[in-house]
């Protein structure tokens, strides 16, 4: 089964953001299919795991999706320590999410690991009507950090399974222990290199 | 809105009546489905068949201990086990039945407070009666009036948790249910403003609720459980007692459970990230229920060393499984999946106290002492990280 170049990758995630936002909604989109109204709450964070096939990996996700109130944000470290990847979530009809959406950029950018690949996620896009910040700006922020934008849905399922393959894809391959003789590497997309050079 | 505010407000949800009406019919025994049927305080579990046998069995236990408390009240005299201070003051004979009667206490608050007892004998024994008794009768219900109708953060934290609290339970999650629970939540927060809410305590709070049967005693039981059994600022801003607790666990595994402690740390699994909600919640979101106050029953009698003979046992009772793990949701699986299944209590607390073996309150307190240093160090850093942001960017 396995072909060359194809390696099993196994992916700390880790999703931040206001509560609210859609974190646990995403979660469970993804992980399940499934869209409730109303959760148990999570004290610290929960854990899921997800396998997802891309084309030259499979990549199997260990997801912590993180809650609470402010004090539980002394937790984040313990969460993030060692991530390949964050989801940042902020609900897009709510400006003050994406503010502190911000702020848990930075924090990563400070603190995560600088081949972390960051996402940015502006969740509930099925509420149109109410929106409140704009994609032109989320995505110039995006940019200017290093992040991948994207806009979802978890209600509609919108742009969710798509932010998990992005992220998948943007994962830095493990290097092969040699470089067998003779043999082409196949090249790394392009985005991949720019993430893993993005925040340093 | 909901009545007069008389501090006797009974919690109209009887344990007793809630028998366990499932018999496995001939096709879920056959082919050991999971079925799901409510337990000893109501909630909703789902199980196989054996589990149902475990429980049944936990049920007739739990009615052997009633007798044997029964026929102690009748040859030691009501209240026997309030009698159980050695103070110098007391005659030497008072005194000998004093330490016998303190012995017979600790063995069998470990074999577990019947149902009927616990209001009473947790209410005594953790220190609630002797709390509430410093101050006026009426402080719960007056405390109930001069908070109603203010908003406060806390507030508005505790009304998006009530629904989200053991949902589905069948007193809980109801209109009553949820207007008990929000009276002691924000009353306490009031008598505390340095806590006010924090997440899990509505968990903590809900579960005393069902136990205590009255609205202010559970208050009662949930101030003395922050301010004398637990360590101090567990709740609190950044929740700095918790770190300091999972320091200490940390340590405790190292020394009690190594072998796990080391293949762990090779997975770079930090048993944190499964034992702080162990911690904050006192495993009411993890073990079932009456495993659950089975723990708290030496919890109010002993001290909060419990928590860390129980959060050690759970790892240490699945030594070999762990130590072949190879990923983190492995880990988690396990242990997910064994707290889960802890129908029968003796078998975790017998791990807990006889495998684990003793550790005194005084060597935890000096572990506490020793660590918290570095708790706070790491803890203060972290926020000067995210204060020097905050001037970057003005
Ligand atoms: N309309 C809409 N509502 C959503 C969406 N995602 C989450 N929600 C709702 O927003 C609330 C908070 O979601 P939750 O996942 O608990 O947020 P968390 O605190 O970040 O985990 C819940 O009531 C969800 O049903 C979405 O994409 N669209
Ligand atoms: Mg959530």
């Amino acid at each position: 089964m396995a072909t060359i170049g194809h390696s099993n990758i196994n992916a700390k995630l880790v999703l931040l953001g206001d509560m609210g936002a859609g974190k646990s909604s995403l979660v469970l989109r993804f992980v399940k299919g499934q869209f409730l109204e109303f959760q148990e709450s999570t004290i610290g964070a929960a854990f899921f795991s997800q396998t997802l096939a891309v084309n030259d990996a499979t990549v199997k996700f260990e997801i912590w999706d993180t809650a609470g109130q402010e004090r539980y944000h002394s937790l984040a470290p313990m969460y993030y320590r060692g991530a390949a990847a964050a989801i940042i979530v902020y609900d897009m009809t709510n400006a003050g999410s994406f503010a502190r959406a911000k702020k848990w950029v930075q924090e990563l950018q400070k603190q995560g690991n600088p081949n972390m690949v960051m996402a940015l996620a502006g969740n509930k896009v099925d509420l149109e009507e109410k929106r409140s910040v704009s994609a032109e700006e989320a995505r110039s922020y995006a940019e200017e950090n290093g992040l991948f934008f994207m806009e979802t849905s978890a209600k509609t399922a919108t742009n969710v399974n798509d932010i998990f393959y992005e992220i998948a894809k943007r994962l830095p391959r493990a290097q092969p222990p040699q470089n067998p003789a003779g043999m082409v590497l196949v090249d790394r997309p392009t985005e991949a290199a720019r993430a893993s050079t993005c925040c340093s | 809105m909901y009545g007069t505010h008389q501090s006797g407000r009974n919690i109209p949800f009887d344990y007793q009546s809630q028998v366990i009406s499932y018999r496995p019919s001939i096709h879920s025994r056959r082919a050991n489905l999971t079925v799901k049927f409510q337990d000893l305080y109501g909630f909703t579990v789902e199980g196989n068949v054996d589990d149902v046998n475990v429980l049944n069995e936990v049920r007739e236990k739990v009615r052997q201990q009633g007798r044997v408390w029964w026929a102690l009240e009748a040859s030691k005299g009501a209240n026997w086990y309030l009698e159980t201070h050695v103070s110098s003051t007391l005659k030497a004979s008072l005194r000998f039945s004093a330490i016998a009667n303190a012995v017979t206490l600790k063995r069998l608050i470990r074999k577990g407070i019947p149902p009927v007892w616990r209001p009473k004998v947790w209410f005594t024994l953790s220190g609630a009666a002797k709390k509430k008794s410093t101050v006026p009768e009426s402080y719960y219900s007056d405390l109930i009036k001069a908070t109603e109708g203010k908003v406060t953060a806390a507030t508005k934290q505790i009304d998006h948790d009530l629904p989200r609290t053991f949902p589905g339970h069948p007193w809980l999650d109801t209109p009553q249910g949820h207007a008990s629970l929000r009276r002691v939540l924000v009353v306490y927060s009031f008598r505390d403003s340095y806590v006010g809410y924090c997440q899990g305590l509505n968990y903590v709070a809900a579960l005393l609720l069902l136990v205590m049967k009255t609205e202010e005693d559970a208050f009662w039981m949930l101030a003395v459980l922050l301010e004398n059994v637990l360590v101090n600022d567990c709740y609190t801003n950044n929740l700095t007692g918790c770190h300091v607790e999972q320091r200490v666990f940390k340590d405790l595994l190292a020394k009690k459970c190594p072998k796990i402690s080391a293949h762990l740390e090779d997975l770079e699994f930090d048993v944190s990230l499964v034992a702080t909600e162990w911690f904050l919640c006192l495993f009411s979101k993890s073990l079932p229920s009456e495993t659950t106050l089975r723990v708290w029953d030496i919890l109010f009698y002993e001290g909060a060393k419990v928590l860390f003979h129980v959060a050690l046992a759970v790892f240490k009772m699945n030594e070999d499984q762990l130590l072949l793990t190879q990923q983190v949701g492995d880990v988690i699986n396990i242990l997910q999946r064994t707290t889960h299944h802890l129908f029968d209590p003796d078998e975790l607390l017998e791990v807990a106290f006889d495998k684990i073996g003793s550790m005194t309150t005084n060597t935890i307190s000096k572990g506490r002492k020793k660590l918290e240093p570095e708790v706070m160090a790491e803890l203060d850093e972290r926020l000067r990280r995210l204060n020097s942001l905050k001037e970057e960017e003005n």
